[in-house]
């Protein structure tokens, strides 16, 4: 598992990315040792990083514009942890909450400007689960990225590199 | 992110490279309303060189081409690749963008 804790504000986006798009060449790495013993089908590396880290990039401006109001108030605590089968990355902060049965999906027909980032969350990810805090305890965003195959030309090449009985994820 | 804007005769490019996001599209927004105030009418914006994109870049993004349109003009993206084009493709953006084709 990978640990960061960065201050909530924009000025560490980047830095929090870099370390998302690294951790899913160590899950996808993780994943080539078990994918030889066939347990295992391995997405593309581009587009799995692309939607990872868009989502993760979403997630944490969220935190910084919305629950700490731009102002930098308290921390983003990243818990990162790549496996062979998925990555899991969960966020908490200590800002204010929200509730995301509230937020409304943007009507793409209308080209919208904004009200976009959950709904990059929740298309790119397999499974998105917040916890609004409690108590003093933090809101908790956790997100699941399972590692499988997601293109025609992939599934077909996977059953060419696997036992052909086994479905993909 | 660096970005840079050329006036041909009859086509403004617009180039940005880099990230363009919540961080970073502020910086940009007056070099867009500036393109939208000189009735610019063909403008073509060149991602080759973007190499990341968020929701706020591409509300820029999606706020010249309105505008741009409103003034009776056109706005082109080109060279979108990567995760910015995952994202236009998310957003149903890249036929609108005319980003289908790269």
């Amino acid at each position: 598992m990978i640990r960061i804790s960065v201050p909530g504000s924009l000025g560490y986006r980047e830095l929090v990315l870099r370390a998302v798009e690294s951790s899913c060449k160590l899950a996808r790495s993780a994943g080539e040792d078990v994918q030889e013993a066939g347990h295992v089908s391995l997405p593309r590396a581009e587009p799995f990083e692309a939607e990872v880290v868009s989502a993760i990039g979403e997630a944490f401006n969220n935190i910084a514009l919305h629950g700490y109001g731009g102002a930098a108030t308290g921390r983003v605590d990243l818990e990162i942890t790549p496996a062979p089968d998925q990555l899991t990355i969960v966020l908490r902060d200590t800002g204010k909450s929200f509730d995301p049965h509230a937020v409304p999906a943007p009507d793409l027909v209308h080209l919208p400007e904004s009200g976009m980032g959950l709904y990059i969350i929740r298309s790119f990810m397999d499974l998105v689960e917040y916890t609004p805090g409690r108590d003093g305890a933090p809101n908790v965003l956790r997100l699941v990225k399972q590692m499988r195959r997601v293109s025609p030309e992939a599934r077909s090449l996977q059953r060419a590199q696997s036992d052909p009985q086994r479905r993909p994820r | 992110m660096h970005f840079s804007r050329i006036d041909g005769d009859h086509v403004t490019v617009l180039r940005v490279e880099g990230e363009l996001d919540a961080n970073t599209a502020p910086e940009l927004r007056p070099t867009l309303d500036q393109i939208v105030a000189d009735r610019r009418r063909r403008v073509t914006v060149d991602l080759s060189g973007l190499r990341l994109i968020d929701s706020s870049g591409v509300g820029a993004l999606v706020s010249l081409y309105k505008r741009v349109r409103a003034q009776g003009g056109n706005v082109h993206v080109e060279g979108a690749s990567d995760q910015p084009l995952a994202i236009f493709r998310l957003l149903r953006l890249d036929a609108v963008f005319g980003a289908a084709a790269v």
